[in-house]
């Protein structure tokens, strides 16, 4: 039997070592363990919720919340708070800097996500089409990206702008921007209100950790968060000291190791310009054999070069 | 504009100084302009004010077509056409004439962050109120956007904008809100200015800058502004540090010049600062 405090949170499942891929959960998750509320997490995928419940949601004692903001609200009131300890002037802040993510840092994660071709066909409408119950899964990842898409087109096209490529360029900048800014505000600190986590950690936590973590083909804005360690090394910390379920082992090249040290972090960029010269020479090699006068005698190429090859060939 | 399209016209504007002509346009102040359009048009005035810059304000029915991305107000400047205050601060930006230079990055940000804020909750408010309430709607909104025009076109045009505000507010989650609710987050949205602004003359202490033009748009236009109801400008008129920067404002930087210019304040009924 549940318990009578028991709080039911309904979202999305996770992977690439997230506990969520959506970012609304995300923010939910992360603010109930920085508050200490415990929730039973109750994952969507795979049920016909995916299509009938706004998510997340919570559920208490007969009373349904849904929105992150309503919810963080929700379990500020069960006296569930991360914010006690924020003087006023820092809870403006909160609103203020929610407000910036909001407006600058969406819309591309939106497009990223959802919009974004290559992104959209290989990783996240395959992950929801495979979490999603059938015949759901034809209807549910198209449903995201055609809101995603009106989304940005209503909020951030003007009316010469009508198309969705010039408008492009504005959110990317815009986003670039703003992520700049986080990392100005966070600085060397370890979240943005001193050494407790606060609301506004749960908020920047929930938006750009799919950001950091997700294996995206083809995503500038990624490799612009990649080179901003401090944002890279708060994920990162989030992860490992509240939601230590989660592995992080599988380290990629931007998770730095605990120090500040100058050394690494040159040694680190080091790193990413040689994955970046390899990568490209692996392309180049991969076009030279998927040219027509080179036969294939390797197995073990990319999809995508060995689709292109059976075209070739 | 596309990102190539902007840098160019920094450059062009760069290269010459602020003309005498320099020109705002807003739609007709007494019968046509709305409350979202009055604010961001008193916000760029006090912005070009603060920075010294001078700027006749001409009023046209057809503003919003006229501006270049729909959105009122725009100015024209010399050769140039720049609408909405985040590019017409970069613009002036280019032509040499700064208000937040003094700031480092991490007050930079805030700044942004705080406009953002306005932008977000305050304009948006704004907009719920004019278009997603029936009847400020019905008895304020569609007539006073429609008066220039002859029917049918004045029922065509002011549901358009009607059906593409709602649209708008649906894309972002804020047509399942109630009034109720709006108002509640204009009054959170005020607390936040508040206690951000505290006992400084300015948000950034000694010098204005852009946040503090947009916040003075925006709350002195709710102020002075009659709407079906009193309610938005009581949410305001509880923050009595809020309230006494406005006054200060309208003080320096309006009084002064309306001597011998007309500035006159707004627009719907009452005509300053109770």
């Amino acid at each position: 039997m549940a318990e009578p405090m028991e709080l039911q949170l309904l979202c999305w499942g996770g992977d690439w070592d997230l506990p969520s891929v959506h970012t609304d959960s995300l923010v939910v998750l992360a603010y109930a363990k920085f508050a200490g509320a415990k929730l039973a997490v109750k994952p969507v995928d795979w049920t016909w919720r995916t299509i009938t419940a706004s998510v997340p949601q919570l559920y208490y004692e007969g009373s349904t919340v849904t929105e992150p903001t309503q919810i963080l609200n929700f379990l500020r009131k069960q006296s569930f708070n991360a914010d006690y300890e924020l003087t006023a002037k820092q809870g403006a802040d909160t609103m203020a800097y929610i407000a910036l993510l909001e407006e600058k840092l969406l819309p591309a994660l939106l497009h990223t996500f959802w919009v974004d071709a290559e992104n959209y066909a290989n990783l996240t409408r395959p992950w929801f089409t495979s979490h999603s119950p059938f015949p759901l899964n034809f209807f549910v990842p198209g449903r995201q990206a055609s809101l995603a898409l009106s989304r940005i087109l209503l909020t951030k096209a003007e009316s010469p702008l009508l198309n969705i490529t010039e408008v492009e360029g504005k959110i990317y900048s815009e986003a670039k921007e703003c992520l700049n800014l986080l990392s100005h505000r966070l600085g060397n600190f370890r979240f943005f209100f001193g050494d407790t986590p606060t609301s506004l950690d749960a908020f920047v936590f929930g938006h750009i950790a799919p950001l950091i973590k997700a294996p995206l083909p083809s995503g500038q804005l990624q490799k612009h968060l990649n080179q901003l360690d401090n944002l890279c090394q708060f994920c990162n910390t989030i992860l490992k000291n509240y939601f230590t379920d989660a592995t992080t082992e599988k380290r990629m090249d931007c998770s730095p190791t605990a120090t500040h040290d100058p050394v690494d972090a040159n040694l680190q960029k080091l790193t990413q310009l040689v994955n970046k010269e390899s990568n490209l020479i692996e392309k180049m090699d991969d076009n030279l054999r998927s040219s027509p006068q080179h036969r294939p005698h390797r197995h073990e190429v990319k999809p995508s070069a060995m689709a292109s090859e059976r075209s070739s060939t | 504009m596309s990102l190539a399209a902007e840098a160019f016209v920094s450059q062009i504007a760069a290269a010459e100084p602020w003309p005498e002509n320099a020109t705002l346009y807003q739609p007709l102040k007494e019968d046509q302009i709305l409350l979202s359009d009055s604010a961001s048009s008193l916000a760029v005035q006090t912005f070009l004010r603060m920075c010294g810059l001078p700027v006749q304000v001409s009023c046209r029915a057809n503003a919003e077509y006229m501006s270049p991305s729909g959105k009122v107000p725009f100015i024209h400047v010399g050769n140039q056409v720049v609408s909405e205050l985040g590019p017409i601060v970069q613009f002036t930006k280019a032509k040499g004439h700064a208000l937040s230079d003094g700031l480092d990055d991490v007050q930079r940000a805030e700044m942004k962050a705080y406009m953002e804020l306005v932008n977000n909750m305050l304009l948006t408010a704004e907009l719920y109120i004019q278009w997603c309430d029936d009847y400020t709607a019905t008895e304020i909104s569609r007539p006073r956007y429609s008066s220039p025009y002859s029917w049918p076109l004045n029922h065509v045009l002011a549901y358009q904008k009607q059906w593409e505000i709602r649209r708008k507010m649906n894309a972002i989650g804020w047509s399942g809100k109630n009034l109720e609710q709006v108002y509640e987050d204009v009054s959170q949205c005020c607390q936040a200015l508040s206690q951000r602004l505290g006992t400084q003359p300015y948000f950034f202490n000694k010098q204005p800058t852009e946040l503090d033009a947009l916040v003075f748009g925006h709350l002195f236009t709710i102020l002075t502004t009659q709407l079906t109801s009193d309610e938005l400008a009581e949410k305001v008129k509880s923050y009595t540090n809020l309230l006494s920067f406005c006054h200060r404002i309208e003080q320096t930087y309006f009084k002064e010049h309306d001597r011998e210019g007309q500035f006159g304040s707004s627009h719907h009924s009452k005509s300053s600062l109770p």
